[in-house]
This record gives structure tokens, C-alpha cells and sequence, in this order.
């Protein structure tokens, strides 16, 4: 394993040793380079025994089961699981609405210790991992490599993140779900603020390509709970717009439309499958990665 | 509504507080860097229908609450339903006090009469209003007198009940006349009233000028009617319409006519009994009243031969007008009817005798003297009923002599003489004479036309039975010119018989004169012949001079008043009344030798109430407001509503703190 000599503001190494008890695994089969922990699409030579299949000339004679030939008189071939590794792309928000943060953590920096720590996971079962910061397009992107080096060029560009511009991040979801070889981990750290129904169809189209989503959803207390007492001037941090409002007037149907957005992406989500987790930025993340990685040993798919 | 302490609102500008603090609020904001500006924009667009709404309803309750403690501080005042008419206290406050007999009237349940009622709510309404000078003026002498407080009202003899009708277009012009003299400032004129016809007498040409003289005053004059319009419903009242003393060979008896009235529609068979009091001498009597009015006719009650003259009355049990439940009268022996004839043609004097000295009543002595013109200063006036005068008409001395006679109250027909001279008396003259020869065969158009049969000499008899007046052929009359009221016309609207207008010069009420324009010569007329006519008239003259000699009077109360050297003197009724005010207060009093029975005018039995159209009518164009009572009312017409602004301020802010109270906050996160 390598030894990362920096320190990083996101990384805790007590946090992730505790982490490394749980192993990430995917929920559906993988598609990997190498053979590893996740399972594959195809046959391979794993122990763990998957059917049996009428021997077609051609076939490897060692693989016939002489003992079925002695009971059937028929010749059968003995097929076995493929164990492969996964390729995981960690998807960042760095659009301008992350750097909010009411508390001592703004969203940018939760973000970066999500990424990191699972970052650290997977290279260190072998996955590869790769990296996409979005904001106003993509802004910088990383291919997944299961080399340990490569783990701190990911730490260095997490490092080097900064919330700046709009939000385009349904455009490049789309982009990276095309671009990304099938049957990959897409983790995907923002804070969401875009109609469900565009997202929907992100979703839809990371489902078709047979990835396995994930997505942390940071949300500020202070957005929800929308507790101001004077009127505000609102500054958008992407740059829209400053909107004034007195909160005593506009705190019901604010409510309501958080609400509802709430609803119609719970909706998406499980209609697509996603593995959603709602973080609220006074969260413990180990908590919440905890709670990823062990939803996820439950979640695993039989292939 | 008026206002104690109106300079008080000059604090209602605060009422724009809550609005001012509201834009200080609103400059106030902060500033915050904010990432869920989708949410922030999806509630903008959203319908904001409630949430503007609380928040002008809350500012709308910040601003009432505001307001009605600016208006409880000004200690705001009120009247029962209406509200009295915005504005400041009056300089001079005018009390207008209708103090008839049917003010005396109460409440079905009892209690006090609407004068007293009235009375009350004047005095504690004016106390609050908080004027510094009130005027009473009263119905029976109209006169202004100032009052010490409006405390006086419960106090003052002024404002008792009377028996005198009122007249309130005299009233009100005598408060214009008051505000015109002492240039009285700002003025409220209060009037208390029960609306009955014969006192506002609506059809006076007076109201115009009175609206038209108030409209004209500078000073503000605000009308305030304090009305008490609920109607008597099955109050009976008694009144005797004839009394007089009967010999009958050795007895002697009192004949009596009544008249019981019932208001309202009821005609249910009542009894009531009737009481009769002759000089402390008391009976009874009962009388089935099946309609709302009964007539006695003719009740006899015995008398001592030697009560020539005495005085009684009759009363029936209270119900809720007691003013018109007893009736006084007095009588005595008849005096002998005297007339006198002065006539230049025999044919005339003899038919004119016959008429005046024949008695309808045995127990009457008439007697009738032809006198020449010459002869007059021989004849003893004062005891004379009638003068029958067909000559030239008088003048110089036997004018005055014929002048005051009518004065004292003696009648006089005067019929045309065979020449008609030049000279005029009471304001009226012959002309000349006119022949009517018959152009009709039956000669229909010598009859006479028209004669008022509800008054006076040609009046319908006591049976209701028309004069045969239509039988009368006239062959010659004979013009008047002058200023006269015709009793009488023939075909060509010629007054047969006039009663002259101008004997008021002469000071008297009972005399009369009158012109018959033709004589009972049968070349005139057939006034003889058909002597009904002539008779009736004749003796109805002769009747009304007797009663002007007697020494006992009938009087309705407020028509005479005490002159000065012959002060009345209470012999029954009005026990509480001034010496001052007795022709106002029903009784009986002396005036030296002649006794007076006074009772309330027959107008005032089943006037009806005034429409209230037509009070409004009244006082269109003026600042007019009208309040509604009973009698018995305990309930003030002003009182002070500070109360119930406190109320609804404390409602308003209430209701705004309910408004403001922030919302059950929705757990956003319970959709995760």
C-alpha cells in the first residue's frame, strides 16, 4: 500500500481504518479489468460454482464433469463465477451553492471527505477510482486507475476543488454516463438543486449503461429549516439573481417547495434504483459512510 | 356619535403606526449568501393569496386596534340606535316640551308616562352632551326660560304633565325667534314629542316658513326628536259633550250627555264603569261598549231644587292615559233667552218674534221685544242673548252698543233692510238688493245650494238629521261684500248666510255676528213659511248668547287665560298645579262670580300618530336625527361607549396575535 505523506484537511486516518472494516461492494455485477472482490458479468474461475452446460466440441476437456458423464451418460461442462474488480468514479459538485455551509463544514468540504475517504476504500481493495469535478461543465476529470499512486492525485484534486459557477450537472451526468465503460460505481456528492425531473433522467440513463449509482445529497440545516426572523436579501452563490424576501411571508410556500422537490426525488430514486442518502451537513461522516458501506453488503446482488 | 374629549382624535393619525413601522421594518434587512435559491424561487412563484392576506389582515387589526383606543380615549358617546350627529358640544342647548294630555300615556306594562320618561332621558342625554346653557320651552306658554341644569326638567312645575294641547310650529318658532334675538351660537334643539296629529298639525303653512327661517340661520342648529309614537291601544276616554240643569214641574235633575272613545281596533264588547261626582255626591254607572265609541245621551241624575248651580265630573276607571279619564263640568239654572229686534218692516219682525220667544224646552223662558233704532239706549244689554237686526246697519253710538254686546258675547243676525245703506259693521256691508225670479218651472233654482252642516247655525241636529236648508225657496236676496265665511249659498255661490270674520277685534271668542242676505217677508223668502230653517237658527243664536250670559263656562285648557284682577281660584282637580298654570291643568276654578270647568280639547281624543315620512318631511334640508322610545324606557338615549372600543381593541390584538403566531413549521426532513 502507498504512503501518502501530505496530510489532508477531508482525511482521518483513524476514521478510515475504522472504515476499512467494512468492504464497499457493488450491488449488481461489475465489469473490471482484473479479477477481484466484486462479481462479474461473465464466467471465470472462481470457486463459487454457477451452472452446468452441454459440452460443444471445442470446449476444454478438463473442464468436462466426468462424474455427471458416469450418471447421465451425457457430457457436461462445469462452469464458475468471475470475481473481477470494480471501477468507481466519484462524481463532486463544484458549483457555487457548495460552499455554503451555515455550521463549521461547508458542503464542498463534507464533499471532499466522502470522496476521499471512499476513494481510500476502494484502491485499497484493489477497485480503481476515478474522479469528476462538475460545476459550469466538467471541470476536471480523472479516469479510474486501481493504481495506490494514483489515489493522491485524486486526494490533490479534491484538495485543489473550489465552489465557483452554475450548476450544469445534469448536462454532464449525462456526459459521463456515456463516456464511462458500462458497469461501473458512480458516487455522486451534491447537493442537488435541480427539478427532479432532469435528474430523473439522468438516473435513467446511468441505469441504462448498468452502472450502480450512489448519491449523497448535502443539504444544509439551515435550508431547511429556513429560520430567519428579518427580511433577507438573498445572494445566490452561483451567481443568478439576489432575491429579497421576508421570511415570515415566504418561510410557507419555501417549505412547500422543499417539500415537494423532497418528494418527487425520493420518488426518482427509487424508481431508479439509486442508492440515495440525504446528508445534512451536521452529520458525522463516518456515520453516514458507515451506513453506505453496510447498506451495501445487505444490498449486494447475487449477480 | 359625539365625543367628550374630541380633541383627542387628533391622535388618529397613529393609526398609520403600524404601516410606518412596517417600511422602517422592511429597510432593515439583512444580507446572506444563499445556495437554495431554487426553492426561494419556486416560492416566489407560487400563489401567495393567504399569506398576503394574513398580512394585511394583520396590519389592518394593528391599525383597528389603534384606532379604537384613540377613539375609546375621546370618551366617545352614543345614542340608543341611531347616534346622535357628529360634532362638538352645542352652545346653547333648546328644549321643546310637548306636555299634552297624551304624553301622559304608558306603557302597556305600566310605569312611567312618556313626559316623565322623556324627561328623564333629557336630563341624563344633556348632561353627557355637556352644554353649558339650556332653554326649556314648553308647550303652554311657549315662552323661553332658561334652566339652571337639565336636572331642572325632573324638577321644574314647567315640565309637568298639562291638559292643554300643544302646538309645536309655535314651539319651534319661538326657539327660532329665541336663536335669532340672543344669536345663540351653535344650537341642538331637543324636541320631546308623541307625534299626535293635532299638535304638529302638519298641514300649517308654518313648517315651510319655519324650515326656510332655520335653513337661513348662520349658526349650526341641529334638530334632535326625542319621539314617543306608540299608539294607546284600548284607551278609553270620557268626555261630556252637554250638561244642563232640568226643572221638571217640582223636580230638578241634571241632563248629561257622554262620549266614550276607544283607541286602537279592538272592538270587543267592554264594560266600564263610569263614575258620576256632583258636588261630592258620587253614582255609578256602566256602559257596554261594543264599538270603540258609545254615546250616552240624556243621562239624568236628580238634583236638589235648590242646586241652581254646582259643578261636577265624570270619571272612568285609569287605564294607560289617565288624562283623559275624568272629565269636570259645571252647570247652573238656564237664564232667561232674550232677544231683542230692531226691524223696519212688521212682516219681518213678527215671523223673527215668533222664532225667538216660542221655547224648545218648557223649563227654558224666552222672550222676544221688538225695539225701535231710537229705543236702543233703553235696552239692558246684559241681559240680552240675541239681537235681531233687520235696518239699516247701525252706526255711531248704536254701533258701539251692538259692537259690545258681540264683544261680551251676545249673537247678532243682521238682515237686509229695505234699503241698504252705505254704513259696515264687523267688516261687512249690504249691497243691493237682487230679485231671483224662477227660471225653472219648479222653481229649484231659488233653493239653497250649499250650508255647512257640521258647524255652527245650520249644523246637523243632534240626531245627525240634515236642516231641510234645501227646501228653502229665496226669492230675493240681498249682496254682502266685506270679510265674511259663508255658512250658506244659493245657486250662484251668493252667501245666503255668513258669519263675519273680523269680530276678533272685539277680543271676544263667543260672539258672534252673522248675515242672513234675505228676511222671512214671504216676498223674499219662504224663511217663514218654512219656518224650520228660521227657527233652528234662531234659537241656536239665542242658545249660544245664553250661554255667554251665564256665569259658568265649559273651556278647553290653554283657551283662556287668567287676566289680570280676576285670579282663578281652585275649587276641584289640578291638585299640584301652579295658581299660574290653572287654565292649563284640567278642574274647575272660580273667576269671581263664575265658575270654570276645564278639561283637555277634544282634538286630543284619537289623534293618530304622525307617519314617520311625513316627521321627515317636516324637517327635510334641516340636520334632523330622530330617536325612538317608549314610555317606561329605562334605557338612556346617551350614554358613553368607551367600553366596547376597549373591547374591540383588545379583539384586535387578539386576533392580530393570532394572525402573527408563527405556523406549526413543517418537518421538511420527514420526506428523507
Amino acid at each position: 500500500m502507498f504512503r501518502d505523506r501530505r496530510s489532508r484537511s477531508f482525511l482521518d486516518s483513524a476514521v478510515l481504518s475504522r472504515l476499512a472494516a467494512v468492504p464497499l461492494f457493488a450491488r449488481r455485477p461489475m465489469q473490471g479489468a482484473v479479477s477481484g472482490r466484486h462479481p462479474s458479468p461473465h464466467r471465470g474461475s472462481s470457486v463459487e460454482f454457477a451452472e452446468y452446460r452441454k459440452y460443444v466440441p471445442g470446449d476444454d476437456l478438463r473442464r468436462l464433469d466426468w462424474r455427471a458423464y458416469g450418471r447421465s451418460d451425457r457430457f457436461y461442462v462445469k462452469e464458475f463465477e468471475a470475481d473481477t474488480n470494480l471501477r468507481c468514479c466519484l462524481v463532486i459538485d463544484t458549483s457555487g451553492s457548495m460552499g455554503f455551509g451555515s455550521g463549521d463544514v461547508t458542503k464542498i468540504e463534507f464533499a471532499r471527505r466522502i470522496a476521499g475517504a471512499l476513494g481510500y476504500l476502494a484502491i485499497q481493495q484493489g477497485d480503481a477510482v476515478g474522479l469528476s469535478c462538475v460545476a459550469d461543465g466538467l471541470v476536471r476529470n480523472v479516469p479510474p486507475r486501481r493504481n495506490p499512486a494514483h489515489l493522491i492525485s485524486i486526494f490533490d484534486l479534491l484538495e485543489q476543488a473550489r465552489p465557483r459557477g452554475e450548476t450544469q450537472l445534469v448536462r454532464v451526468l449525462h456526459e459521463l454516463a456515456e463516456t464511462i465503460r458500462q458497469r461501473a460505481l458512480i458516487v455522486i456528492v451534491s447537493d442537488l438543486f435541480v427539478e427532479p425531473e432532469l435528474l430523473r433522467s439522468c438516473f435513467q440513463h446511468f441505469r441504462f449503461r448498468r452502472h450502480d449509482v450512489a448519491i449523497f445529497h448535502l443539504l444544509d440545516p439551515q435550508e431547511i429549516g429556513f429560520n430567519f426572523r428579518r427580511p433577507m436579501r438573498f445572494l445566490d452563490m452561483e451567481g443568478g439573481p439576489a432575491i429579497f424576501a421576508d421570511p415570515n411571508d415566504i418561510a410557507d410556500r419555501y417549505h412547500r417547495a422543499l417539500t415537494g422537490y423532497q418528494a418527487a426525488l425520493k420518488q426518482h430514486v427509487l424508481e431508479s434504483s439509486v442508492d440515495y442518502h440525504r446528508v445534512l451537513l451536521n452529520d458525522d461522516y463516518e456515520r453516514v459512510l458507515t451506513r453506505f458501506l453496510i447498506g451495501r453488503t445487505h444490498g449486494r446482488d447475487s449477480r | 356619535m359625539s365625543f367628550l374629549q374630541p380633541w383627542l382624535l387628533l391622535g388618529l393619525p397613529l393609526v398609520a403606526l403600524p404601516i410606518i413601522i412596517h417600511l422602517i421594518n422592511q429597510r432593515r434587512f439583512q444580507t446572506v449568501r444563499w445556495g437554495a435559491m431554487m426553492f426561494l424561487l419556486t416560492a416566489n412563484r407560487m400563489a401567495r393569496g393567504y399569506a398576503r392576506l394574513r398580512q394585511w389582515l394583520i396590519m389592518a387589526f394593528r391599525m383597528a386596534a389603534i384606532a379604537a383606543l384613540v377613539f375609546a380615549i375621546s370618551r366617545p358617546m352614543a345614542s340608543g340606535w341611531l347616534g346622535l350627529a357628529a360634532g362638538g358640544r352645542p352652545d346653547t342647548t333648546i328644549i321643546l316640551l310637548d306636555r299634552s294630555p297624551s304624553m301622559q300615556q304608558t306603557s302597556t306594562s305600566g310605569g312611567d308616562s312618556k313626559l316623565l320618561t322623556g324627561r328623564r332621558q333629557l336630563a341624563e342625554t344633556l348632561k353627557a352632551v355637556g352644554s353649558v346653557h339650556w332653554v326649556l320651552i314648553e308647550s303652554t306658554t311657549q315662552k323661553p326660560r332658561e334652566l339652571d341644569s337639565p336636572d331642572a326638567l325632573l324638577t321644574s312645575p314647567a315640565t309637568e304633565a298639562t291638559s292643554a294641547a300643544s302646538d309645536l310650529p309655535a314651539l319651534l318658532e319661538a326657539a327660532g325667534n329665541y336663536v335669532k334675538t340672543n344669536k345663540a351660537g351653535r344650537t341642538d334643539i331637543w324636541i320631546c314629542s308623541d307625534l299626535r296629529r293635532n299638535d304638529w298639525d302638519p298641514e300649517s303653512s308654518r313648517w315651510r316658513a319655519l324650515r326656510e327661517s332655520f335653513l337661513a340661520l348662520r349658526q349650526g342648529v341641529r334638530f334632535h326628536l326625542l319621539a314617543y309614537p306608540e299608539a294607546a291601544t284600548g284607551n278609553v276616554s270620557v268626555l261630556v259633550s252637554d250638561v244642563r240643569r232640568q226643572e221638571n214641574g217640582t223636580a230638578t235633575e241634571l241632563v248629561m250627555s257622554l262620549r266614550l272613545v276607544r283607541e286602537g281596533g279592538d272592538e270587543s264588547r267592554t264594560s266600564v264603569p263610569v263614575h258620576f261626582e256632583i258636588e261630592g255626591a258620587r253614582s255609578e254607572s256602566t256602559v257596554e261598549m261594543e264599538k270603540n265609541q258609545y254615546d250616552l245621551k240624556d243621562y239624568r241624575i236628580p238634583l236638589e231644587s235648590r242646586h241652581e248651580r254646582g259643578w261636577g265630573k265624570v270619571t272612568i276607571p285609569a287605564d294607560v292615559n289617565t288624562a283623559d279619564n275624568e272629565y269636570y263640568f259645571a252647570f247652573e239654572r238656564p237664564a232667561p233667552r232674550r232677544a231683542v229686534i230692531v226691524a223696519d218692516d212688521s212682516l219681518v219682525a213678527r215671523p223673527l218674534q215668533l222664532a225667538a220667544a216660542i221655547t224648545p224646552d218648557p223649563a227654558l223662558k224666552c222672550s222676544a221685544e221688538v225695539v225701535a233704532i231710537d229705543q236702543l239706549s233703553t235696552v239692558e244689554w246684559e241681559k240680552i242673548s240675541l239681537l235681531l237686526w233687520q235696518a239699516p246697519l247701525p252706526e255711531g253710538e248704536a254701533a258701539r252698543q251692538v259692537g259690545d254686546f258681540v264683544a261680551r258675547g251676545g249673537f247678532a243676525i243682521f238682515l237686509p233692510p229695505k234699503s241698504p245703506g252705505r254704513h259696515e259693521i264687523f267688516g261687512a256691508r249690504w249691497s243691493n238688493w237682487i230679485d231671483r225670479s224662477p227660471k225653472e218651472p219648479n222653481g229649484t233654482d231659488l233653493a239653497v245650494a250649499n250650508w255647512r252642516g257640521d258647524q255652527d247655525l245650520l249644523a246637523h241636529t243632534q240626531s245627525g238629521a240634515m236642516l231641510p236648508a234645501g227646501q228653502l225657496q229665496i226669492h230675493r236676496s240681498c249682496g254682502m261684500t266685506g270679510e265674511f265665511t259663508p255658512l250658506a249659498t244659493l245657486k250662484d255661490d251668493a252667501p245666503l248666510l255668513a258669519r263675519c270674520a273680523n269680530q276678533q277685534q272685539s277680543g271676544s271668542k263667543h260672539g258672534s255676528a252673522y248675515f242672513l242676505a234675505t228676511t222671512p217677508a214671504p216676498s223674499d223668502s219662504s224663511l217663514a213659511n218654512n219656518g224650520v230653517v228660521l227657527y233652528v237658527l234662531v234659537q241656536r243664536a239665542l242658545a249660544g248668547g245664553a250661554a255667554a250670559l251665564g256665569n259658568v263656562r265649559q273651556l278647553a285648557a290653554g283657551e283662556n287665560q287668567i287676566r289680570d284682577g280676576a285670579p282663578w281660584q281652585r275649587v276641584a282637580g289640578a291638585e299640584n298645579a301652579l295658581s299660574t298654570e290653572y287654565p292649563y291643568h284640567r278642574g274647575v276654578y272660580t273667576e269671581g262670580d263664575r265658575l270654570l270647568a276645564v278639561n283637555r280639547p277634544l282634538a286630543e281624543d284619537q289623534a293618530p300618530v304622525l307617519e314617520d315620512g311625513r316627521v321627515a318631511g317636516l324637517f327635510h334640508g334641516l340636520d334632523f336625527v330622530r330617536v325612538d322610545h317608549q314610555a317606561g324606557q329605562l334605557g338612556v338615549l346617551i350614554q358613553e361607549i368607551w367600553r366596547p372600543f376597549l373591547a374591540s381593541m383588545i379583539v384586535a390584538l387578539l386576533v392580530e396575535a393570532g394572525l402573527c403566531f408563527p405556523r406549526k413549521a413543517q418537518n421538511a426532513g420527514s420526506t428523507a
